[in-house]
């Protein structure tokens, strides 16, 4: 089965990494480091083992453009998103025997380095992909 | 061994190709030529002419390939679209012909103007330089399955186009010249933009588009901007030790240390561009490459002789129109004849470069140049909001922060 597990972030989230003055505890270059050095190892590990279908980082939800309709025209609004709003940042398919090893895979992320107090705020989803068209009743 | 097999693969290729048509057939045939030899040569021994064995054993392939019912009838349709012998500006078939030309015309053909440029990047990367479709997908960080059809595409367009496989007729040479030298420069720009991390794989697509002007450069001795091509590459991937810190922070130029650029890329591409320059048809190529000299002989960044970098960007602008020519125009002004100067030609390009983040960066650069440190630390911010790149992010951020801490706190 595969599965996408989906991390989150905000604006200021992101601007805190980005090393812009937030006022909270800042991410050095060697905070920085470190969490690619793990994120790299991570990767590494699931490419090895056969379950990486792939995985991607999106840009700051500042870059977001949303595509909206009123009365049938199309109209585009940029970064829709509020500065605390918690949006996906990144997400990792994989694919593996079974929903409790997903977990597994996606509790190793938790021991990602993180400057000051990773917070009780962080989490993951772990979602179930549907697989093939008889899946999606086609 | 695997040297010599990627040298000749093209050539083998290109043999083939000129002998048989059937472009998509003759890379399968090449392909599986170049694993005989690699499973057979270390054990027998590479024979006298490696060049000649391969091609024997491809056509040889090849001929078995299109024994099938339905290559018969591909190869109706090739001779329907046959050239005539004396439309051949490449010698015909039946004559020597050698392995330089072949790879030649291989990459014009794969560098065809009816191509999109991912198309000739992928075919070119495939067919001339030899790298897996798996590889060439990792590099691009896109499925091998796309990847796979990108390049089965590319080939059905060359396939289709009939284009007779020769060199391009002398009229449209120097344009045709020109898309294969702007490949290599993108291929070298993907792996030189990126920098570290998880893009590691991609540094190596610098090397490989070296590789390949090295090549060109070998089988076009005597045309300038392909020199300057090849001296540019050199001279900007010899920063490349200095460019990223420890912690993979971004490192201007001004800021590297100089002591880790790589004095031998340097030295053969400064002799590359002087070399080609004294031919005195100076194009972008070329004019890029000098540029990137005068950087590179400067023993500190404080010793650059911005004046001469001034009339180099002049000269390019006279035949570009891009704007970051005119960007780092402006830069090079600043440098040399003071930040307002560089300021008042920021106005011009305020609206070609409105939405790119670099703009802002320079304005940032020469406002505190200036002194005016709160319109700078704006001009930052703005950039670094405009970048999706998190390296430039944090170094951009990092400017502002130090500006705000005013000017005498420590640098971090």
């Amino acid at each position: 089965m595969k599965y996408m597990i989906q991390s989150y972030a905000s604006q200021q989230d992101y601007d805190a990494m980005a090393g812009k003055d937030t006022g909270r505890s800042g991410w050095s270059g060697e905070a920085v480091a470190d969490m690619h050095q793990f994120m790299e190892a991570f990767n590494k590990e699931l490419e090895e083992s056969g379950e990486l279908v792939e995985t991607r980082a999106l840009a700051a939800p500042v870059h977001t453009r949303r595509l909206g309709s009123r009365g049938g025209e199309a109209f585009v609004t940029d970064g829709p998103y509020a500065e605390t709003q918690e949006v996906l940042a990144g997400y990792w398919i994989v694919e593996c025997e079974s929903f409790d090893r997903a977990t597994a895979i996606a509790a190793r992320l938790g021991q990602c380095p993180y400057p000051g107090d990773p917070g009780d705020t962080m989490y993951a989803d772990i979602r179930p992909i549907m697989d093939s068209s008889a899946d999606l009743g086609f | 061994m695997e040297d010599l097999l990627r040298e000749l693969a093209p050539q083998v290729l290109g043999a083939v190709v000129r002998r048989f048509g059937h472009f998509a057939a003759a890379e399968d045939a090449t392909q599986e030529a170049l694993l005989a030899a690699a499973v057979q040569w270390p054990g027998e021994g590479v024979p006298g002419d490696p060049r000649a064995w391969l091609i024997t054993v491809a056509a040889r392939r090849l001929t078995d390939l299109l024994r099938s019912e339905q290559a018969r009838r591909r190869r109706e349709d090739a001779v329907a679209a046959w050239t005539l012998p004396d439309e051949w500006l490449a010698p015909a078939a039946d004559q020597p012909v050698s392995g330089a030309d072949d790879t030649l015309v291989l990459l014009f053909m794969c560098c065809h103007p009816s191509l999109s440029p991912s198309s000739q990047i992928a075919l070119t990367l495939r067919a001339v330089g030899g790298l897996t479709t798996a590889e060439i997908a990792r590099a691009f960080l896109v499925s091998e399955g796309t990847m796979t059809r990108r390049i089965t595409r590319a080939k059905q367009r060359v396939k289709d186009s009939g284009l007779p496989f020769r060199l391009p007729r002398a009229e449209e040479r120097a344009e045709r010249l020109g898309a294969v030298l702007h490949v290599l420069y993108l291929i070298f720009n993907e792996g030189y933009a990126s920098t570290s991390g998880p893009d590691l794989q991609r540094a190596e697509l610098a090397a490989e588009a070296i590789r390949l002007a090295r090549m060109v450069h070998r089988l076009l001795p005597d045309d300038p901007e392909v020199a300057g091509l090849l001296a540019l590459m050199l001279l900007t991937d010899a920063r490349r030790p200095a460019r990223t810190g420890p912690d993979g922070a971004l490192i201007p130029m001004a800021e590297q240390d100089r002591g880790l650029w790589d004095a031998d890329a340097v030295k053969e591409g400064v002799e590359l561009v002087t070399g080609a320059l004294k031919r005195g048809s100076p194009g972008p190529y070329q004019l890029q490459a000098a540029i990137a000299a005068v950087h590179d002989e400067a023993p500190s960044a404080e010793e650059t002789d911005w004046p001469q970098i001034v009339a180099l960007y002049e000269l390019l602008m006279r035949i570009s129109d891009n704007p970051m020519v005119a960007l780092n125009h402006a830069v090079a002004v600043a440098m040399a004849r003071g930040p307002l100067a560089g300021l008042h030609l920021l106005e011009r390009l305020q609206e070609p470069l409105m939405g790119d983040h670099r703009l802002h960066a320079v304005r940032g650069h020469l406002l505190e140049m200036a002194g005016d440190h709160a319109a700078a630390r704006d001009s930052y911010e703005e950039a670094a909001r405009r970048t999706t790149s998190f390296p430039q992010q944090r170094y951009l951020h990092g400017k502002a922060a130090r500006l705000s801490a005013g000017p005498d706190a420590p640098t971090a």
